[in-house]
């Protein structure tokens, strides 16, 4: 009985510590989605800035997205098939994004596109990263490519390598053996990496600040609005762009736990 | 017919060390060897999966060691299956040909002829996963035979599936060159010497990335080169018979040639018979006892293995039995060459197949 009693209580008290976390994190959630009334979310929505801002974060986010899977694929096959001198170091290095903080990324790029002779050729070249939407697009590569990455090589690992092998005796090269067989095969890894490389490339900060700056209506995404607007005091315009960015998290939240279930993120 | 000269291919957990091999134009050829022994890479170097460090692989007089899997006109069928999981049986089997670009009408009249060989017409719309582990097999050769190769390289097909399923798609192997054109060359790996006996009219045995002896498996069985062949092998005992059911006894027996020996496997027909040495008992008198089987004979040969004693007895047929004794036992019995003994076995002893 005394026993069953202290086992209850440890029960009790593990389970109102994780109701209490639920709380303190639906809290605050509610109280940005409830502060103004529906109609002034609406008008805001309507606004010339925040559509601005939800096109621009919208189209920056699928383009990073892109740029993640083109360099991704062939990145996570090679570390998930291969072994090759300095493997463990390039995953090490390959890694470090997801533990650096946003902010220091974004001197670092901004110091590599601002500075150097590398960033002065390439903005010769047109191609102008620092205080652009370009820098936006960087940025958001720069910090999400680990999450694809990631997903990719555990979804490459998992198809064991003898479906193209097979693949290849019924007349496939190896290109069209990884084409016809491994792709289809790592749908669920793709779809999943894509939600979570985007939906974190819509809600990219730090790197992007640095980066990109904070320009209204030029490099204005939502996260750089909810903060301009906030700083000037616009509450009602800060509210609709986070409430955009609390919609577009709890979608692909969503989908990855339905899709990517098995794919190893950290 | 395929040429293998001095293959070798280092892929650090498995290798393959010095191989040399002839296989004849639709030979039915088993490899058999214990677990790491190297044979999957055997099959997958020849596929062309793996490029050989050293050593060369003809087909038909043609030089094909460097030449892709897919120019190869080799097939494969992996013990796990392998079915593309996101395409139907249909698409499965249909996979090579479409990557040739058969016309479609063609790959529709290819695919219902093969399924229907196989036994898989009616599963054609489904998707593997769905399916048991020998319909899946079943799609696997199907999938492989719709390219006409001119080798089938089958990696344990087997050995996945229980003993039933694994039996009847046995006797279809064994009759596959009645569903391929003749001259289908098939190399069947196995670690089960029943199955290499079975099928094969050749078997080569492997050990640690080498080949250690070729022959048919009556050779192979009946002069093994090496302690390590006789001891893979292990069976000791094994003679050929025709064998009738008696119903009223419920019990099997088989005419071996000069004896009957009494089986508790119920079999008919021709049939391997096989008795380990282990369960065969020696006395220098004619025992009373529940064992069906005993036999008079005289001792034709000792061989000293280690912890027991092997002696050969003679009881008047072709190949004598092998029987393993303590050496305790050999001499409180005093036994001695050409010295008269009897030997016994139980009925449940006597494996047939």
């Amino acid at each position: 009985m005394l026993k069953k009693l202290k086992h209850s209580k440890i029960k009790a008290i593990t389970v109102l510590s994780s109701l209490f976390l639920a709380i303190f994190i639906s809290v605050p959630i509610i109280c940005v989605v409830t502060h103004t009334t529906l109609s002034a979310l609406m008008t805001s929505l309507a606004s010339e800035e925040i559509q601005f801002a939800i096109r621009l974060s919208l189209e920056t986010a699928a383009i990073s997205t892109i740029m993640c899977i083109a360099i991704s694929v062939p990145a996570a096959y090679a570390l998930a098939r291969y072994d090759f001198f300095g493997k463990s170091v390039i995953n090490t290095i390959l890694d470090a994004p997801l533990a650096l903080p946003p902010l220091v990324a974004g001197v670092g790029l901004l110091i590599l596109f601002g500075t150097t002779s590398f960033g002065k050729a390439l903005a010769d070249a047109g191609l102008v990263f620092v205080f652009t939407p370009y820098g936006i697009v960087i940025a958001q590569f720069f910090v999400n490519v680990p999450f694809m990455l990631r997903i990719l090589r555990g979804t490459f690992q998992s198809i064991n390598p003898r479906y193209e092998h097979v693949a290849e005796t019924l007349g496939c090269t190896r290109a069209q053996a990884f084409w016809h067989v491994t792709l289809p095969m790592s749908k669920n890894g793709f779809l999943a990496g894509s939600v979570i490389t985007w939906s974190k490339g819509i809600g990219e900060f730090g790197a992007a600040l640095m980066l990109a700056g904070a320009t209204r209506m030029k490099t204005e995404t939502l996260p750089i609005s909810v903060f301009l607007n906030m700083s000037c005091g616009e509450l009602d315009l800060a509210i609709a762009a986070a409430t955009i960015l609390i919609i577009i998290s709890l979608i692909s939240l969503f989908a990855f736990e339905r899709y990517g279930g098995f794919a190893q993120v950290f | 017919m395929i040429r293998i000269e001095h293959l070798s291919k280092d892929l650090g957990e498995f290798f393959l060390r010095d191989i040399t091999l002839d296989i004849k134009d639709g030979e039915y050829f088993m490899v058999l060897g214990p677990t790491g022994a190297g044979k999957t890479i055997l099959l997958e170097t020849i596929a062309g999966i793996y490029r050989a460090d050293s050593g060369r692989i003809f087909l038909d007089g043609q030089d094909i060691t460097d030449i892709p899997p897919r120019e190869r006109n080799i097939g494969m069928v992996y013990q796990d299956y392998t079915l593309f999981p996101f395409l139907t049986v249909e698409e499965n089997i249909a996979f090579g040909l479409k990557m040739r670009k058969v016309a479609r009408s063609e790959i529709k009249r290819r695919v219902d002829e093969l399924a229907n060989l196989m036994g898989v017409v009616h599963l054609l719309h489904r998707y593997p996963g769905t399916l048991s582990g020998g319909e899946q097999q079943r799609i696997a050769i199907a999938r492989a035979l719709i390219m006409e190769p001119k080798v089938m390289l089958l990696d344990e097909p087997l050995s996945a599936l229980d003993p039933q399923t694994a039996e009847r798609l046995r006797q279809e192997l064994k009759n596959i060159h009645s569903i391929t054109d003749t001259t289908t060359t098939i190399i069947h790996v196995t670690h089960s010497f029943e199955e290499a006996f079975l099928l094969g009219s050749r078997m080569a045995i492997m050990n640690k990335g080498e080949i250690v002896q070729v022959g048919t498996p009556n050779e192979v069985f009946r002069k093994p080169n090496s302690e390590f062949v006789a001891e893979f092998l292990g069976v000791g005992n094994l003679f050929q018979g025709e064998s009738r059911i008696d119903a009223d006894s419920g019990i099997a027996s088989i005419d071996v040639g000069g004896i009957n020996i009494v089986s508790a496997t119920l079999k008919s027909g021709s049939v391997h018979v096989s008795i380990r040495p282990e369960d065969i008992l020696v006395s220098t008198k004619q025992i009373v006892s529940s064992a069906r089987n005993s036999f008079k004979g005289k001792i034709a040969g000792i061989v000293d293995a280690g912890t027991i004693l092997k002696i050969a007895v003679d009881v008047g047929i072709d190949t004598p039995f092998v029987v393993a004794i303590t050496k305790r036992s050999f001499d409180e019995l005093n036994l001695k060459m050409g010295r008269e003994v009897y030997i016994t076995f139980k009925a449940s002893a006597v494996h047939l197949f």
